[in-house]
């Protein structure tokens, strides 16, 4: 077997993990980019749309007795209603963390970090009450499920098509930021927020809006990536860390920079699992620490507040 | 005046200077905390709560005032010192089974363990601030404990290091045994004094001076003359020593190192309580919050399992409404001040949230 044969399952994995990071990544880079607030809770957000999934998705995901009809629906369908509700309930719960939040603006940016690493720890006691400590499976349909062999390698279906969805998600959110007047109007927030209220726009309401965004979207990534995964109560740790990296490697503020950076850290993560799997994960810490001691503020970050 | 009355005065002058200059070396604080700690073990059995607390009391509250030298007064947000908790608990141990089994050179391990470790992070971290800081404090903690966790021959992996032994006190012509829960709890109080006392001290010397005008003003203090990334590097060198010293104290009382408090939960325990006890505005939050820290994990532990929940929410409500924490409280009230002044603030919030 060739070098490149023997890489490249390694690399597309690794690629197709990076893309699903950056999804994950994508609402913590929304907030933080727009609001100067390191959302900790971001990762008990991806768990909470995660079991909100598992709830309306598995028949033992402890959805109250009167909405057992929805399990006459075949699972592809109530995926799809899946897909949709929980995002929606995320949001509203992120618009709510937002009225905690606003207290810290103006003050010390460490102020709305640690409001959130707070809320974080209730989120997962929540979950933990409701749905227990045991590890849970998100059931998906049989037709983007199992494998398939190519070149004598087994490849996760799954996979691709999470990757895609991550794409599809990622395009569709800059499409909204770069295309849109309501995407102009929460960059020109950014840019001179004094402005943005001189013509009339509610800045509270855009806040609330930006931060429930950046929950539902956060939700979207844990309905994704739990098949892959497996769902614990304190899986939003192991969502946030990855999320952390990116944003600290693409540099704040830098849309297509924490992309860049999520698909870089899949395929050093990936390729690195070639040779240790052990050492996969440190691996995207070493890329960080060696980015970061050359470029302050990661691949493209522009000089922000929060430094 | 008779010249009695006279020399009575300069004598009670005399008095006074003196006992001014005793009190910053023992201020009517330390007094109090030392009388507090000195005589739990008498008392804790009475409150319903168990001997061994004591210990862990103790040694949460000399991490804890080593961090807060970091966050509270250089100004650097560090979400990494749970793997230099970790770095010391093992050095304790690798020193007891693979060099010499001896309490003083554990320690002492422990400690540098601490200070090296850290010391090779805040090259990393030394010229940044804020969420960066914060950001490559997790990133290299996180480094840390995969190595740790790769490196199972010495540290046990994800079993941890078993069988780490109390050591009697060597003091070359008597050896005393502390290995029972009690002994061993004043053993701990003992170091307790020890690094109080010196953390004060450094506070309030112009070492801690020139750490506090770094966290108002970094530049300024810059132009002032001083090097502030060797000061801010030396902050985290300290602070991760006495990490490392209370990680190796904890190692001897739980007789075992594990992996987990390397863990980002366990490094944001730190920052917690720090802050909820008021660590930002005073050298004894980091006492007050690990007393209301231990407190709400067995109080609130014995009436439900979600005391996480309560706790979370009470560092919600502090954050938001009282971010200097317990010691602010004190703070306005023995000052005379209101303690939640809403409207000054919401007018504060106001003029800023339009900039």
């Amino acid at each position: 077997m060739d070098t490149v044969s023997f890489y490249l399952p390694y690399l597309i994995n690794g690629v197709t993990f990076g893309l699903l990071l950056a999804l994950v990544a994508l609402g913590f880079v929304l907030i933080l980019g727009v609001m100067e607030v390191v959302n900790m809770a971001h990762g008990s957000m991806f768990a909470l749309g995660a079991y909100l999934a598992l709830l309306i998705v598995s028949p033992d995901g402890g959805l109250p007795q009167q909405f057992g009809w929805l399990f006459d629906f075949p699972l592809s369908v109530r995926l799809g209603i899946a897909l949709v509700v929980s995002p929606l309930i995320v949001f509203l719960v992120g618009m709510g963390l937002e009225l905690c939040v606003r207290r810290t603006y103006g003050k010390d940016h460490l102020y709305g970090l640690l409001l959130t690493f707070g809320a974080a720890f209730v989120l997962e006691e929540l979950i933990r009450i409701y749905w227990g400590s045991s590890e849970r499976f998100l059931p998906i349909p049989a037709a983007i499920s199992g494998g398939f062999i190519a070149d004598g390698i087994i490849y996760s279906v799954y996979r691709f098509y999470a990757a895609g969805f991550a794409i599809v998600v990622t395009l569709l959110l800059w499409l909204f930021l770069e295309r849109t007047p309501y995407g102009a109007i929460i960059k020109a927030g950014v840019y001179d927020s004094e402005m943005v209220r001189a013509l009339g726009i509610n800045i509270k309401v855009l806040r609330m809006l930006v931060f429930g965004l950046g929950a539902a979207l956060a939700a979207l990534a844990g309905i994704a990536m739990v098949p892959l995964w497996g769902l614990r109560p304190h899986i939003g740790l192991d969502a946030i860390i990855p999320a952390f990296v990116i944003v600290a490697l693409g540099g704040i503020g830098s849309f297509w920079g924490a992309v860049i950076a999520a698909v870089l850290i899949g395929a050093v993560t990936g390729l690195t699992a070639a040779f240790h799997s052990g050492w996969s994960m440190v691996s995207m810490y070493i890329l960080l620490v060696i980015v970061m001691s050359f470029r302050v503020r990661g691949l493209s970050g522009k000089t922000s507040s929060l430094e | 005046m008779s010249e009695v009355s006279l020399a009575k005065q300069a004598v009670l002058n005399e008095w006074n200077d003196t006992m001014k200059k005793a009190g910053s070396w023992l201020p009517k604080e330390m007094i109090g905390v030392f009388l507090f700690f000195g005589t739990m073990p008498i008392w804790i059995e009475d409150i319903g709560l168990y001997q061994y607390l004591g210990l862990e009391f103790v040694i949460l509250i000399i991490y804890a005032l080593g961090y807060n030298v970091l966050l509270g007064y250089t100004g650097l947000p560090s979400f990494g010192h749970g793997a230099l908790f970790g770095v010391g608990g093992y050095a304790i141990g690798i020193v007891q089974f693979e060099i010499f089994p001896n309490l003083w050179l554990g320690l002492l391990f422990a400690f540098l363990a601490g200070a090296v470790f850290g010391g090779v992070m805040g090259l990393f971290m030394s010229h940044r601030r804020g969420i960066y800081f914060a950001l490559l404090s997790i990133a290299l903690s996180q480094i840390i404990m995969f190595a740790a966790m790769q490196a199972s021959d010495l540290t046990g992996g994800e079993d941890g290091l078993l069988d780490i032994k109390r050591l009697p006190i060597d003091l070359g012509f008597l050896e005393i045994d502390i290995s029972t829960a009690e002994r061993f709890y004043y053993f701990v109080f003992a170091v307790f004094i020890i690094v109080t006392v010196f953390l004060y001290r450094l506070i309030h010397s112009p070492f801690g001076m020139i750490l506090k005008s770094i966290k108002q003003n970094e530049q300024r203090a810059q132009f002032l003359g001083y090097n502030v990334r060797f000061y801010k590097w030396m902050s985290i060198v300290l602070s991760s020593a006495i990490a490392g010293l209370a990680g190796g104290l904890m190692a001897m009382a739980q007789e075992a190192a594990f992996i987990n408090v390397m863990s980002l939960q366990w490094s944001g325990t730190v920052v917690f309580i720090t802050l909820i006890g008021g660590g930002l505005v005073s050298f004894w939050g980091p006492v007050v919050g690990t007393v209301i820290y231990i407190g709400a994990r067995d109080l609130l532990g014995l009436h439900t399992e979600a005391w996480m929940l309560w706790y979370g929410l009470l560092f919600m409500l502090i954050v938001m409404f009282k971010p200097e924490g317990i010691m602010g409280i004190y703070q306005d009230i023995t000052a005379g001040r209101s303690v939640f002044s809403f409207r000054k603030r919401q007018q504060k919030a106001g003029s800023q949230s339009g900039e």
